[in-house]
């Protein structure tokens, strides 16, 4: 019992002299000392904020058939295991890539999303844009003039997206299947989707903005559409998902998610 | 004999194939299944039939919502398996006990699936050989029911007829009443001697046939009085033939001595006619304007009726299942609120067995799914259906004419339109509607005249073709619309249209002969786009309509490839108000995309389909 009493009296005391000695300081360095109190925590959360938009996100996109669900697998077992179906919904997935497993030290895992080809599942695409740093368009290489006119319409739609333009997103076009003997060469498949986009550019731009969602017209008027027209940069590649040759995808990854 | 079982994910990966039916799958019936059939909203079919050069299967499927899995089973067509759907659902039980979202590998499970299959054939084996049993019972009494009931027929169509010839109707009436009754009394007579089961169908049966005969009996003195009935009325019709309708005046109004405005115009001349130059901006170029505010506060106060609407009952504990978040759903908790979303969508104007359909592919989606917390069932349910909605109105392939247009244009030939619909959905009326709009971005376009049946078809069209200005070929009537048709692609190549837009006439989908004049006028021309004209008014007949219509091409058509309705011109708009269900009901049944809507009888009144507006009124 005197214990506690010797304890309050002391705190008692102690509070005196805090009392006395804030009313000793003057008023403008107590204010300045509240502020940086207060102020401090958030300034350092904003900076974190800000430093967590460079973000981790590739995307593949592609049209339905051309592999993007092998190479998903691939990027992350290091094998296509049993097969693929036609994706319903779009594959998500926070890896290490399956080549970079031996390496050592810390190194970033990748969130890589495969969304569906399918035209009817095309507004699954819109939600993971805004948060992608790049963008890898999947190309069938071997049916790949069959389907010119419609994998062309696609590239277009994407290139021409205010997110991916405004950000200036890197777009690595990949020619897929390059392990059957009919694909085509990544020279003739770039000449092809030029070609196309020069005419889809003609006839967009003939119809009035409200009919077409497209935000931005691509290329030059006048000049022969080419993809170093474009805002952002778009570079063509090969890889064969089934046999597991996709070198240059995980530099493209790499160079963009940065370990 | 299964040909295959698969297991797979939503997101794409196949996790387990059976490696004994090792026989490879010819073609690709799983990516077809998904894209024809569980993409497009059906999945609450039985089975899907694949089609291939060389193969015909059918796949059974079943879902696993929770863990996100598809169990797919492929056999031939001409076996009928019965043990599939058993072998489904035990396969779904076992692999989901050992599903892992990180395992790609699993084959541990053949052990497990070899003895699920035996376990399947055994049980089907039994469920046959006890049918069998009850077959041939079956069998012989119904051949016994089919004589007794020959025997008393005969007997009993004799005296019928000693009946009419002349008696009165209480004698012959009692007379029949015994002569039923010994056939009654012959027919049991016969089957006492049978299994006391049995006896109660055949006794069904019987005073079925003597049912039949009361009311062969009916219509026998019925004839007999409508004879006397006739000759008495024939001779009342004449003298109103003579009498003239009278033009009837309803106040005391002067009566107008001219009614036919119609401009005198002679063949050639185009003076009187306004030039139709400008009318203004077509509304398929404008965008429309979405009132999104007003349509939200609207969906808050349909929720608050749902709200004091549901059970007071159940109240406390569908609040805490949603705070907590039920464990899974089940067929029987989605029933009412699919039952309701079904009904919301009826009084929309969506034919029934479309709903039906919608329905079930919702709730073999949600079935097993682990609700989330915080959310009501009604809205989980509301949030698929309205997934499943954008899906199927979501085009699957471009809209894009004018791309179309310029295709053809590089290829040196016209792109041909063929407009197809049943009578009065306003084909002419919205084909110089679309020709207006052809007109503002610099195409050339031609009409063909080959409506040569109705009156007034080609003038109607030829006042169109006057007021855009632009050149019309017709040939009259009586003619064979197929040849009309040839000719007039041939002038547009030779005068360099790049659109021709042909007309046809008006017919009903079960016309036998008139389609087939469809179809022959589509196959000789082989036309780019063939557009069914329907009319947002109509309900349930948008079904059939668009069913038969295909299927009558498909029959009826020579080539190879198949040309079936390529885009759906859904006019009259304006008049529907919000009831914007037969918009659904095409396109679920056809698969193909809307590609102009009709709004309004003047040229501008052509617009684009908005999927979001027509899903979110469908769901008020």
């Amino acid at each position: 019992m005197e214990g506690m009493e010797k304890w309050t009296n002391q705190l008692q005391q102690w509070l005196y002299q805090v009392e006395h000695w804030v009313h000793q300081t003057p008023a403008s360095s107590l204010y300045v000392a509240i502020g940086v109190i207060f102020f401090t925590p958030l300034i350092l959360l904003l900076i974190s904020l800000f430093r967590r938009t460079k973000s981790n996100t590739i995307v593949l996109a592609g049209l339905t058939g051309s592999g993007k669900t092998t190479l998903f697998y691939q990027l992350r077992d290091g094998s296509p295991h049993l097969g693929t179906a036609t994706s319903m919904e779009p594959n998500e997935g926070s890896f290490m890539l399956h080549s970079e497993f031996s390496k050592r030290g810390k190194i970033k895992p990748v969130h890589v999303v495969d969304v569906p080809g399918h035209s009817r599942l095309r507004p699954n695409l819109d939600k993971y844009l805004p948060q992608t740093a790049g963008l890898i368009f999947v190309v069938d290489a071997v049916e790949f003039l069959p389907n010119c006119r419609a994998t062309a319409e696609y590239l277009y739609d994407i290139l021409a997206k205010a997110s991916l333009v405004k950000r200036k997103i890197h777009v690595l076009i990949v020619c897929n299947k390059t392990d059957k003997v009919t694909a085509h060469t990544k020279e003739f498949i770039r000449k092809q989707l030029e070609k196309e986009m020069d005419k889809l550019r003609a006839s967009r731009t003939a119809i009035s903005d409200a009919d077409i969602a497209n935000e931005f017209t691509l290329g030059v008027t006048g000049e022969a559409f080419t993809f170093s027209q474009c805002h952002n940069k778009v570079t063509i590649a090969e890889a064969s998902g089934l046999t597991g040759d996709i070198a240059q995808i995980e530099q493209f990854i790499r160079e963009h998610v940065k370990p | 004999m299964l040909e295959q079982l698969l297991i797979f994910t939503r997101g794409g990966l196949i996790l387990w194939t059976c490696k004994e039916l090792g026989n490879a799958l010819k073609g690709s019936p799983i990516d077809t299944l998904i894209r024809s059939c569980l993409l497009e909203e059906r999945s609450g079919d039985a089975s899907y039939n694949y089609d291939a050069p060389g193969v015909a299967y059918t796949l059974k499927w079943n879902f696993h919502n929770e863990l996100g899995l598809i169990f797919v089973a492929v056999y031939q067509r001409i076996l009928h398996l019965l043990y599939v759907d058993d072998l489904l659902s035990m396969v779904k039980r076992e692999f989901s006990q050992m599903y892992d979202p990180k395992r790609t590998v699993y084959n541990d499970f053949d052990d497990v699936f070899r003895q699920l299959r035996k376990e399947a054939e055994a049980r089907a084996e039994d469920m046959k050989r006890s049918k069998q049993a009850v077959k041939p019972v079956s069998n012989l009494s119904r051949k016994q029911l089919s004589a007794a009931a020959q025997k008393a027929g005969s007997e009993d169509g004799i005296k019928q007829k000693g009946g009419a010839s002349g008696k009165d109707g209480g004698d012959g009436d009692f007379v029949k009443g015994r002569k039923l009754e010994n056939g009654y009394s012959n027919g049991i007579g016969i089957e006492e001697s049978h299994a006391p089961g049995v006896v109660k169908n055949k006794e069904n049966g019987s005073s079925e046939n003597g049912a039949f005969d009361v009311n062969k009996i009916q219509k026998l003195r019925s004839k007999g009085a409508k004879k006397s009935d006739t000759t008495s009325k024939a001779p009342k019709a004449e003298p109103k033939k003579k009498a003239i309708k009278k033009n009837r005046v309803w106040d005391d109004s002067p009566r107008e001595s001219k009614l036919d405005f119609t401009d005198p115009v002679d063949e050639r001349g185009d003076e009187n006619i306004t030039v139709m130059a400008d009318q203004g901006e077509s509304m398929m170029d404008r965008e429309e304007i979405v009132s999104s505010e007003s349509e939200a506060e609207e969906d808050e106060e349909a929720e608050k009726d749902n709200k004091v609407n549901a059970k007071k009952k159940g109240w406390f504990s569908s609040m805490f299942q949603s705070i907590a978040g039920k464990a899974n759903l089940e067929k029987s908790d989605l029933e009412p609120a699919l039952k309701a979303l079904k009904d919301r969508l009826m009084t929309k104007n969506v034919a029934e067995e479309i709903a039906e359909k919608l329905c079930e592919s919702v709730a073999a989606s949600l079935e097993g799914k682990k609700q989330a917390s915080f959310t009501r069932l009604s809205s989980t349910v509301q949030t698929a259906m309205e997934e499943a909605l954008v899906r199927i109105l979501t085009p699957r392939r471009s809209i894009d004419i004018l791309r179309d247009v310029h295709v053809a244009k590089e290829q040196g030939k016209p792109y041909v339109v063929v407009f197809v619909g049943v009578n009065g959905v306003g084909k002419s009326t919205n084909l110089a509607k679309v020709a207006y709009w052809l007109l503002q971005h610099n195409v050339s376009v031609m009409m063909a005249a080959c409506d040569t049946f109705r009156s007034g078809a080609v003038e109607q069209l030829r006042t169109h073709a006057r007021r855009l200005q632009i050149p019309i070929f017709e040939k009259g009537y009586e003619k064979d619309p197929a040849i009309v048709a040839k000719e007039a692609i041939q002038e547009a190549t030779r005068n360099g249209s790049d659109v021709v837009l042909v007309d046809t006439a008006g017919r009903m989908q079960d016309n036998e002969p008139l389609m087939r004049a469809l179809s022959k006028l589509i196959n000789l021309n082989s036309p780019d786009l063939v557009l069914f004209v329907g009319e947002a008014l109509v309900g349930n007949d948008a079904v059939d309509q668009l069913s038969k219509f295909n299927q009558k091409l498909a029959d009826l058509s020579t080539s190879s490839n198949t040309r079936l309705i390529d885009g759906i011109l859904l006019t009259k708009f304006d008049t529907i108000d919000d009831k914007v269900g037969a918009a659904l009901s095409m396109v679920y049944i056809s698969g193909a995309p809307v590609m102009f809507v009709g709004c309004g009888q003047s040229y501008t009144d052509l617009k684009k389909l908005n999927v979001k507006v027509i899903v979110k009124t469908l769901l008020k």
